[in-house]
C-alpha cells in the first residue's frame, strides 16, 4: 500500500479577483521508502501540493490518503495531531524555535507526543549523531550556520518517527557545499532507516540526488521519472 | 508537557530583554507606587480619623434610647453601675467612659454661647482623651468645687482665663431651669476648633447635684480592641441590651465614615488605574510579540502544536511579564510602608494647615494585610485578562499562509 496517495487533486484559489488553479488534477503515489523530488518552474504548485500532503492544507477537490486515512475526513484539531504523529516536516527556514537548544528543539516534537522525557532526550541526541551535530547538541539556532539548522530541522522531523518527511525546498537558503551536504545526508537516512522523503525543489544538483523526479507544470504532472533503484 | 509549555513562555520573556524588561519593571513600579500612595493616604485618613475617634466618639456609644433626640437629662441610663461591670468584663472591650451629659448655656460678663456639659470623674477616666491636649491648668478634680475645663475657643468668645468664673445653665431632671457659677480649672485645645468652643468638663459630682440626681448615667463610650469589629461587637450588645440604644462610631459620626468609606474606595481607584495602564502596555507588548513570531507560531502549528498548546504558551508568557515584577513591586511596598510607618514622613514643610482637620503633619502610612492581598488578586486577575487576548489572536493563525511568508 503507498504511504501517499493523491486522486485528482485541485486547488483553486480564489483569493485574487481572477481564481488562480494552482492545482489541476494530481494523482500520484509514493510508496514507502521512495527519494522522491518534486521539481517544477516557480508557480507551478510544488508547495501547495506539499502542504496538502501535509495535511496542511485542503483541496478543492480530489482526495488525500495518508497510510490509509482520508485527511477530507479529519476535523481541524485531528488534523494538528495527525500531522504530529505521522508528518515530519522540513522548512526553507525558520524550522526551529530560536529559544531552544539544537536537542531541546528536536525533544519538542516527541514531548508534544506525549514520550517520557529521558526518551525524548536519548532519542535527540542519537538523532543529532546522526546528522553529524554530535558537537552542536546545546547550541542554539543562531549560533549555528545555515546548513547546521537545516540539519537539525531533519533531525526534528524524524524524532517524531512520522510516515514520511515532507521538505518543501529544504535548501534553497543553503549554499551549494551545504545542500549537496543535507542532501546526502537525507539520502543516508532514507537508505539507513527506511525513512520516505518528499522533497521540492529546483536546484539541479538537488535533483540530481533524487531517486524519482516529479516534474510539475502548471498544476500538472508533466513527467514522472524513477531514476535509481529505492529501497 | 505543560512543565515545557511553561518553560518555553519563560524563555520567550528573555527574546527581547529590553522590551520586557521595560515592561517587568513597569508592572513594578505601577505596583511599588500604587501600593506605596495607597499606604501613605490611609496612613494620612487613618491617623485623622483616628485621633477624632479617641477624642469624641469612640468606637460605641450606649444611651437611653431617648436620650439623643433632645438631650432631657432625666433619660439616664438604669442601673448603670451593674452594666459598666458587665461591660467591664467583656474581652474585646477595651476601655469604658461612663458620663453625664447636658446641654445650656455657658455665660460670662461678655457673652454666651451653648455647649455641652460633660460630666466626668477623672480618677475612673483616666484615659480621658481630651487630657492630651490641655494647654493650660488641670483637669477639674475634687479640691475644689464646681471646677470646669474648657477649650480655647470657649475661652476666647467668653473672654475667659484661668481661674475666670463663668456659668453654666441648664434643664434639670424635672424640667426646671437650674445652673451654678463654675470656674476654669484648664483650658484645652484640640484640632477640632467646633469642639473647642461646645464642648466643656466638669466633675460628674458637680454636674449630678445640679441635675438632680446623684447617679445619672447618661452616655457610656466604649473603646474595644479593633474599630473594624465594632459593629459586630455592636450587634452582641444590642442582642444583649436591648432597652438600650447602641450606636456605633458609623452612626454617631456619619461624616467620619464617608471619610473612612471614601478612603477605602480611593485606594481601589488609585490601583485600577494604574492596573488598567500596566494591562495596556502588557498587552501592547504581546501583540507585537505574537506578531513577529507569526511564522514560527504558524510552522509550530504545522509539525502539531495544537491550539491549546500555543495559547498556553502565549497566557504563560503574559503571566511572567506580570508576575515577575508584580510581587517584588509588592515586597517593596510592604517594605517602604513599614520603614516609613515607623519613621513617619514629614510634610511639616508643606503642610501648615493639615492641623485642623486632626491630620498631622508627620505621615505613617499603613495598609491591612487585606488591601495587600486585594492588590495581589487583582493584579493577577489584570494578568490574566491581559494575557487573554494575545493568546487568543494564535488561535486563529493559519499555518499555510505563516509559512508562505518564509518564500
Ligand atoms: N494563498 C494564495 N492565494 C492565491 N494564489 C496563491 C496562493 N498560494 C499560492 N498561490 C498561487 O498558486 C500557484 C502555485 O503556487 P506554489 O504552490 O507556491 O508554487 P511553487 O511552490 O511551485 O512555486 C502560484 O501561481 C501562486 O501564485
Ligand atoms: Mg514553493
Amino acid at each position: 500500500m503507498a504511504v501517499i496517495t493523491t486522486k485528482s487533486v485541485t486547488k483553486v484559489y480564489n483569493s485574487d479577483k481572477v481564481p488562480v488553479h494552482a492545482l489541476r488534477g494530481v494523482d500520484l503515489n509514493i510508496e514507502k521508502g521512495e527519494f522522491t523530488a518534486i521539481v517544477g518552474p516557480s508557480g507551478s504548485g510544488k508547495t501547495t501540493l506539499l502542504n496538502i500532503i501535509g495535511g496542511l492544507d485542503t483541496p478543492t477537490e480530489g482526495k488525500t490518503i495518508v497510510q490509509g486515512t482520508d485527511l477530507s475526513t479529519l476535523s481541524d484539531s485531528e488534523l494538528i495531531n495527525f500531522r504530529l504523529h505521522h508528518i515530519g516536516f522540513v522548512f526553507q527556514a525558520y524550522n526551529l524555535i530560536p529559544v531552544l537548544t539544537a536537542v531541546e528543539n528536536v525533544s519538542f516534537v516527541m514531548q508534544m507526543q506525549g514520550r517520557p522525557n529521558k526518551e525524548c532526550h536519548n532519542k535527540s541526541i542519537s538523532l543529532l549523531k546522526e546528522v553529524g551535530l554530535e558537537d552542536k547538541i546545546n547550541k542554539r539556532p543562531s549560533e549555528l550556520s545555515g546548513g547546521q539548522q537545516q540539519r537539525v530541522a531533519v533531525a526534528r522531523a524524524l524524532a517524531s518517527k512520522p510516515d514520511f518527511v515532507l521538505a518543501d525546498e529544504p535548501t534553497a537558503n543553503l549554499d551549494s557545499v551545504s545542500s549537496g551536504e543535507l542532501l546526502d545526508m537525507m539520502a543516508e537516512l532514507n537508505q539507513k532507516e527506511e525513512m520516505t522523503f518528499i522533497f521540492s525543489t529546483h536546484d539541479q544538483r538537488v535533483i540530481d540526488r533524487a531517486h524519482r523526479v516529479v516534474t510539475l507544470v502548471d498544476g500538472k504532472i508533466d513527467n514522472d521519472e524513477v531514476r535509481a533503484q529505492t529501497v | 508537557m505543560i512543565s515545557k509549555i511553561i518553560s518555553l513562555g519563560w524563555k520567550n520573556v528573555w527574546r527581547n530583554p529590553t522590551r520586557s524588561g521595560v515592561v517587568i519593571i513597569a508592572v513594578l513600579l505601577g505596583t511599588w507606587a500604587g501600593i506605596f500612595t495607597a499606604g501613605f493616604f490611609n496612613g494620612m485618613v487613618q491617623d485623622s480619623l483616628d485621633n477624632q475617634i479617641e477624642l469624641s466618639v469612640g468606637h460605641i456609644q450606649i444611651e437611653h434610647p431617648k436620650f439623643q433626640d433632645l438631650y432631657n437629662p432625666k433619660y439616664a441610663i438604669s442601673n448603670s453601675d451593674k452594666l459598666i461591670q458587665s461591660l467591664g468584663n467583656k474581652p474585646y472591650i477595651e476601655n469604658i467612659l461612663a458620663k453625664s451629659v447636658a446641654t445650656g448655656l455657658a455665660q460670662s460678663p461678655k457673652n454666651s454661647f451653648g455647649v455641652t456639659i460633660n460630666g466626668i470623674n477623672p480618677q475612673a477616666d483616666s484615659s480621658l482623651a481630651v487630657t492630651q491636649y490641655i494647654k493650660e491648668g488641670n483637669l477639674p478634680d475634687r479640691s475644689s468645687r464646681n471646677a470646669i475645663l474648657i477649650g480655647n475657643k470657649l475661652a476666647e468668645r467668653l473672654d475667659l482665663d484661668l481661674t475666670s468664673r463663668m456659668v453654666l445653665s441648664f434643664q434639670d431632671i424635672d424640667g426646671e431651669i437650674t445652673g451654678a457659677a463654675f470656674k476654669v480649672a484648664g483650658i484645652f485645645n484640640t484640632f477640632s476648633d467646633t469642639y473647642n468652643e461646645n464642648t466643656v468638663f466638669v466633675l460628674q459630682d458637680d454636674l449630678n447635684r445640679l441635675l438632680g440626681n446623684s447617679d445619672l448615667i447618661h452616655n457610656i463610650r466604649i473603646d474595644t480592641d479593633e474599630l473594624a469589629m465594632a459593629e459586630n461587637y455592636a450587634e452582641n450588645l444590642r442582642a444583649e441590651y436591648p432597652n438600650l440604644k447602641i450606636k456605633t462610631w458609623r452612626e454617631i459620626a456619619p461624616d467620619l465614615r464617608y471619610m473612612f468609606d471614601m478612603m477605602d474606595l480611593m485606594l481601589y481607584i488609585v490601583m485600577i488605574i494604574i492596573i488598567i495602564g500596566l494591562v495596556f502596555s502588557i498587552i501592547n507588548t504581546m501583540l507585537m510579540a505574537v506578531l513577529e513570531r507569526t511564522r514560527e507560531l504558524g510552522m509550530l502549528r504545522a509539525i502539531g502544536m495544537n491550539k491549546a498548546r500555543t495559547f498556553s504558551m502565549v497566557m504563560w508568557e503574559t503571566g511572567f511579564l506580570t508576575l515577575v515584577g508584580a510581587p517584588v513591586g509588592l515586597l517593596l511596598a510592604w517594605l517602604s510602608i513599614s520603614y516609613f510607618g515607623n519613621t513617619g514622613i514629614n510634610l511639616s514643610a508643606f503642610a501648615e494647615g493639615f492641623g485642623a482637620y486632626g491630620i498631622s503633619t508627620i505621615i505613617y502610612p499603613e495598609l491591612t494585610w487585606q488591601y495587600y492581598l486585594n492588590i495581589m488578586l487583582m493584579i493577577a486577575g489584570a494578568a490574566f485578562i491581559s494575557a487573554l487576548y494575545p493568546a487568543w489572536k494564535t488561535l486563529s493563525l493559519n499555518p499555510v499562509e505563516a509559512i508562505r511568508k518564509f518564500n
